[in-house]
């Protein structure tokens, strides 16, 4: 009778901690995976298309380089702002 | 066989060269394997949902699966609002799974290691988003530029800031998975050229490393998919519940 109750206990412990490294092993591996990917191009993406739109209104307003250069800037402070909006997410959603 | 690592991704003819006005519309390796994809799918979830037991088959459960996979995903990021966009959602996730995975097969193409592609594909959801969004709440869609709380002296920069990374996202969204993509595959290549040129007896180390890299190629290919499908429930998201 007491082999059994300790055979048993051990089982639960073994199922607990097996059930545990599971659930964390998926989680983890792979969303962290997808955040960096996902975290490194939002940054990049921002500043390539704020210098896209600094480039076309300097065509029109015919001020080379400067409106390029602000919004270079302007762009670099959207990735920023981009990259930490979609970190809040990641933490809001692992909660 | 070519050693350049880029080599696989030509885009070449098959068949007659078709064009409309200046544009050349003709068939490539590109559209067949596009076509293939979608075949593939509709043939899956053909087998799939044919004979329906309670014992799913396995092919029946992959389909219940994916199903239950992506409208969970749909009701967790987006809400219960979303729920007549699943049918876009779910086979924007199944083209671009299928078109990872079928990349990882030997002597394929990769659809999507293409930026065009991808462009196109963010760009719909872009556009669809964003008309989404003003059907929904018309002129007060506006307000996703104007975050509540900001001193009115720093609305004007905030404002363009807000419209840059608004026109972002579809940038974004089609150059990771272009770039991972490529990157994965080139990679792949250039590995296994090791192999090629170290011969019988330094080639093991390189195949090994080939080997483990496809195992992370195939995560991947599903990882890309996965994400560009959530980002687009996010954007969806934006569009529906406008809380910024």
């Amino acid at each position: 009778m007491k082999k059994f109750d300790v055979l048993s206990t051990r089982l639960k412990i073994a199922k607990k901690k097996a059930n545990k490294n599971y659930l964390n092993n998926d989680k983890e591996n792979t969303s962290s995976l997808g955040a960096a990917l996902k975290l490194s191009t939002e940054m990049v993406a921002a500043v390539f298309v704020g210098s896209i739109i600094g480039f076309i209104l300097d065509n029109w307003f015919d001020s080379k380089p400067w409106l390029t250069i602000i919004f270079f800037f302007v762009g670099a402070t959207a990735g920023i702002l981009n990259v930490i909006r979609s970190a809040k997410l990641m933490q809001k959603n692992n909660d | 066989m070519s050693t350049n690592p880029m080599h696989q991704f030509i885009v070449y003819r098959i068949g007659p060269e078709i064009s409309l006005g200046n544009v050349d519309i003709s068939f490539t390796n590109a559209s067949l394997f596009m076509i293939i994809s979608a075949l593939a799918i509709i043939s899956v979830f053909f087998v799939g949902t044919k004979r329906k037991t309670i014992v799913p088959t396995k092919i029946q459960l992959l389909t219940e699966l994916s199903y239950t996979f992506v409208s969970k995903m749909i009701s967790d990021t987006a809400g219960s609002k979303a729920k007549p966009y699943f049918p876009f959602i779910f086979s924007l996730f199944m083209f671009v799974l299928f078109c990872n995975m079928l990349g990882m097969l030997p002597y394929s193409f990769t659809v999507t290691s293409h930026i065009i592609v991808t462009f196109a594909l963010a760009a719909v959801v872009f556009i669809g988003v964003t008309i989404i969004g003003f059907a929904n709440h018309g002129v007060g869609y506006l307000k996703l530029f104007i975050p509540s709380g900001v001193p009115v002296v720093l609305l004007p920069l905030i404002v363009i800031i807000e419209i840059i990374s608004y026109l972002a996202r579809p940038v974004s969204l089609s150059v990771r998975l272009f770039a991972n993509m490529m990157a994965g595959h080139t990679m792949l290549k250039v590995f296994g050229g090791f192999v090629i040129s170290l011969g019988i007896i330094g080639g093991w180390l390189p195949l090994s490393f080939t080997v483990a890299l496809i195992g992370l190629e195939v995560l991947i290919a599903f990882l890309q998919a996965y994400v560009f499908a959530i980002l687009t429930c996010i954007y969806l998201n934006d569009a529906l519940n406008l809380n910024h």
